[in-house]
């Protein structure tokens, strides 16, 4: 981690800030985006950095949380009537 | 599906390979899907089972080689949208452009719970985040599945829910500053430290 102290504590664009973030997170941004945010601007914004964690914290604790599997009758209900469709 | 009508002539075992290649693998993303969408276990298995005989119906449409995934939750987001939005227990949908201006608006930027904290997320460890999501309305819900937990690109989820991709943006924006509210709410009732 970076030195605190060093760190400012307000953002001046946080709003954009966080989409840029989520873009970048999401896969959708830019080489040069991800390299000034990533390496220039996390290291001295704290509430960037902090908005950082939060989002990979939270998609960790939805991909941890919020899957589930289908019953294995439904996939096998679900494969013998397309068996008998490829028969019909 | 409209726009490309390439009609494949599939032979049987072309088809039986393409239903067990390309469309079994995501059954399980299928049926979370499914489940999200309806909130009701009967539910989801019904238009889980439909979407896949759909999907055999028409796969004469499907290219092979395209990604099958997109194809299929494209297929369920309909389904779910002609057939099981009508019956189901939700209230009666805000419109679209309503919702949409009012989470756009100044006031709810404002309060972007800047206050919720890794350490609190890190205590929720049973399904507060779960019905967190839950809670969304299914539109918002529904981006933050696709985006977060299935990994679609901003364009497939353009595709999928057939809307523009600003508003893929935007809505996935709006939809993850709602689910950090419910969070941070979650994280006062219990008692945690926010700010
Ligand atoms: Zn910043």
């Amino acid at each position: 981690m970076n030195d605190p102290s060093k760190m400012k504590h307000d953002c001046s664009n946080q709003k954009e800030c966080l989409q840029l973030l989520q873009a970048i997170l999401d896969g959708e941004a830019t080489q040069a985006q991800k390299e000034h945010f990533m390496k220039e601007h996390l290291d001295s914004c704290m509430p960037c950095y902090q908005n950082y964690h939060l989002e990979v914290a939270i998609r960790d604790l939805l991909k941890k949380k919020c899957t589930r599997e289908a019953p294995q009758e439904l996939i096998e209900s679900i494969k013998k009537q397309i068996q008998q469709n490829l028969r019909a | 599906m409209e726009e490309e009508i390439i009609k494949n002539n599939y032979t049987d075992a072309q088809k039986s390979r393409i239903f067990d290649q390309e469309f079994m693998p995501h059954i399980n993303a299928m049926y979370n899907f499914a489940y999200r969408l309806t909130l009701d276990r009967d539910d989801a298995k019904d238009l889980l089972q439909d979407t896949y005989l759909k999907a055999y119906r028409f796969i004469d449409s499907f290219q092979e080689g395209t990604n099958a995934k997109a194809w299929l939750f494209r297929i369920l987001k309909n389904s779910f949208i002609n057939d099981y939005r009508k019956k189901s227990k939700e209230p009666a949908k805000v419109d679209y452009q309503e919702v949409e201006t009012y989470y756009n608006s100044e006031d709810v930027d404002r309060q972007i719970t800047p206050d919720l904290r890794v350490e609190s997320l890190s205590n929720m460890i049973g399904d507060e985040i779960s019905n967190a999501l839950n809670a969304l309305d299914v539109d918002f819900r529904t981006v933050i599945i696709l985006c977060d937990l299935e990994g679609f690109k901003y364009e497939e989820m353009a595709k999928i829910l057939d809307i523009p991709i600003g508003t893929v943006r935007s809505r996935l924006h709006r939809a993850r500053n709602l689910l950090k509210e419910k969070l941070s709410e979650y994280a006062k009732s219990m008692g945690y430290k926010t700010a």
